[in-house]
């Protein structure tokens, strides 16, 4: 008995050594290694280039990268008007399309979640606009919206909403960002229909049914009980929304490509304009790390705020 | 007597009650009518674009364009399909729906073929979601199991290469891959496709291994496994489905990237689908709607039927397993 035991806790200790090794598969390292080395190609690598770019400027004609000190921050901060109407561009579209996504998305899914008929196949239904590539729906948007032929046209015009000399694409630019912000809308309400129809089915129905017996009406029992218990899905479908938002790309390099007269231009779109049509890779590295610093800087407040947990 | 007056209910009584039944059963009824069709409205809203863009590319222009604008199937043509699937060249349709050329599009009058695009895009999503999936099981077996010192905030560092913004990343890539080589490559393009879903494959794996006991893991060890043995002979299989899920998803997002593929990518061959249905587009003065439709349906077909597999876990892979759909 005894030796037993003595057997068995030499076996552990051996067990324990064993793990300490370092060429074991109890070593995370191993495990982890190839992930974290392609993530860094991915985020810590263009972090460094950019900011390390930004001290230079490519020049085109010569070939070569000049070493111009911090101009180009002093230029973004100081003297680039262009810059400054698309960061004002993109917050008016995130806090649109946050806004309307939500509570559209909220209203819907509270009708779906209300037992209509057929609701396993409407809510299919209504995943395909998530799942449409981006450029795509860009493009199938683009013809929707069409000064002459477009659907979504002629029912603005025939129902007085808008006039034909002011289309939602072309014309002076009034409505550029709302032509864009009609394909994110189309889009991603989805997103929040189907987020918020998760956390309604996991809902207690408990504390429903004791509300409805104590006579909650049905707003009660929407603004008491049903939101706040979806607190917790909504602020992971805001975190995602806000990020993807921030960087909207697609929808304006096929629709509009900023225009006209810059009134739908994001930050986004106008770093890949400086890097790609201009080639002022320096300038525009010089807003990637602006972008990339807005990026990680909400994600991590957000998180920090909300506690949210992976 | 006391006893009995409590459950003595006269028959008007009853009759009321009933009629009160019968009333709240209509009025659900009603109400179940009403949102029904309510809801009806808002997935043909939704729908509409989709049917519209199908539409277009099985419709001859002459019922496309017209004012007030019509949704129904007067006449059909296979013409725009049978170019881009390369059975007809774009100069005889050209002539036979409008009566001539309508210039020379941005892909040139054979550039319209759509088939060796999508074996491309087929062969991208592809390569690179088994890369996703071979080194993300991985790592998200090791996030889930192994008690680490910073374990969240790596945890953190994956979740925020999911939130980095495109566009910062494509230009040092970009010359990266100009230094090196790998522009205008597959291989370059796939890997920038890998590190793209990694993320996201990594965290929703975690949450799939997470919902797998540990003491799963300690009993293969008890009984003789490595920790690696346990990994792969018994839990691997536990998160099969979550696998397969994961991998299609992964494949959808491969698929639909529209930002690197355009800019890391110039040969025609090396372009993926969504790319090139943007040259369609305007470039040589007119816009092939039709072409771009059929080309379009064609690129979200699939996408569509995928997607019904994994629909359940649609929204765990888009919130990377922080709501559980």
């Amino acid at each position: 008995m005894a030796n037993r035991i003595a057997a068995q806790s030499e076996l552990s200790l051996k067990g324990n050594q064993k793990r300490r090794h370092f060429w074991s598969s109890e070593n995370p390292v191993f495990w982890l290694a190839p992930a974290v080395v392609f993530l860094f190609l991915y985020s810590i690598f263009p972090l460094l280039f950019n900011l390390y770019r930004s001290l230079y400027e490519f020049s085109s004609s010569k070939k070569v990268w000049v070493f111009v000190e911090l101009r180009n921050w002093i230029k973004l901060f100081t003297d680039d008007s262009r810059f400054i109407n698309a960061l004002g561009i993109t917050l008016q579209y995130v806090a649109i399309a946050l806004v309307v996504e939500l509570l559209l998305g909220l209203l819907i899914a509270l009708l779906l979640d209300s037992k209509p008929w057929a609701s396993g196949l409407m809510q299919t239904l209504i995943i395909l606009p998530m799942v449409t590539a981006p450029a795509v729906a860009g493009l199938m948007f683009r013809l929707l919206e069409h000064s002459e032929f477009g659907v979504l046209s002629i029912l603005a015009y025939s129902t007085g909403i808008l006039i034909k000399d002011e289309p939602l694409m072309g014309g002076t630019g009034k409505y550029a960002l709302v032509s864009v912000l009609i394909v994110d809308i189309w889009q991603w309400t989805p997103f929040f229909i189907l987020i918020i129809l998760a956390g309604l089915k996991g809902m207690p129905l408990e504390v429903l049914e004791a509300a409805e017996v104590d006579g909650a009406n049905w707003f009660q029992r929407l603004t008491r009980i049903k939101i706040p218990l979806l607190f917790g899905v909504i602020t992971v479908a805001i975190l995602f929304r806000l990020v993807d938002l921030f960087k909207v790309f697609d929808y304006i390099a096929i629709m509009t490509a900023g225009g006209p007269a810059l009134r739908s231009e994001s930050v986004s779109y106008y770093s890949f304009v400086n890097t790609f049509a201009q080639v002022k890779w320096g300038y525009g590295a010089t807003i990637g790390v602006v972008i990339m610093a807005m990026a990680w800087l909400s994600a991590w407040v957000y998180q920090k705020v909300f506690h949210l947990k992976w | 007597m006391t006893a009995t007056t409590l459950t003595n209910i006269t028959n008007e009584q009853r009759q009321a009650n009933r009629e009160y039944q019968r009333r709240q059963h209509r009025r659900k009824f009603v109400e179940k009518i009403l949102v029904t069709l309510l809801t009806l409205v808002i997935v043909v809203v939704f729908v509409f674009p989709i049917f519209y863009w199908a539409r277009l590319s099985i419709t001859p222009y002459k019922y496309v364009f017209t004012i007030p604008p019509r949704f129904d199937f007067p006449a059909t043509t296979t013409a725009w399909w049978n170019v881009v699937m390369g059975q007809k060249s774009y100069s005889d349709v050209m002539l036979e729906q409008v009566g001539g050329n309508t210039g020379v599009g941005g892909a040139g009058t054979s550039g319209y073929d759509i088939r060796p695009r999508i074996v491309n895009s087929v062969s991208i999503a592809g390569l690179s979601t088994l890369v996703v999936m071979i080194v993300a099981t991985f790592t998200a077996y090791a996030l889930s199991r192994f008690d680490m010192r910073f374990k969240q905030n790596i945890v953190f560092f994956v979740l925020s290469t999911r939130f980095m913004p495109g566009v910062a990343v494509v230009l040092p890539l970009y010359l990266m891959y100009r230094e090196i080589g790998l522009y205008d490559t597959r291989f370059g393009l796939i890997l920038a496709h890998v590190v793209i879903n990694l993320p996201i494959a990594v965290l929703l794996l975690k949450s799939f291994f997470d919902d797998v006991p540990r003491d799963l893991d300690d009993a293969a060890m008890v009984d003789g496994c490595t920790r690696f043995g346990a990994f792969w002979r018994i839990i691997v299989r536990y998160v099969a489905p979550g696998l397969a899920a994961a991998a299609v998803l992964c494949f959808i997002f491969s698929w639909n990237e529209f930002l690197f593929s355009l800019y890391l990518t110039r040969t025609p061959e090396l372009q993926t689908v969504p790319v090139t249905i943007r040259t369609y587009d305007a470039s040589a003065g007119t816009t092939e709607w039709g072409l771009m439709s059929a080309a379009g349906t064609a690129a979200v077909i699939p996408v569509f039927i995928f997607v019904l597999f994994v629909q359940r876990y649609l929204i765990r892979g888009l919130t990377l397993g922080a709501v559980r759909g």
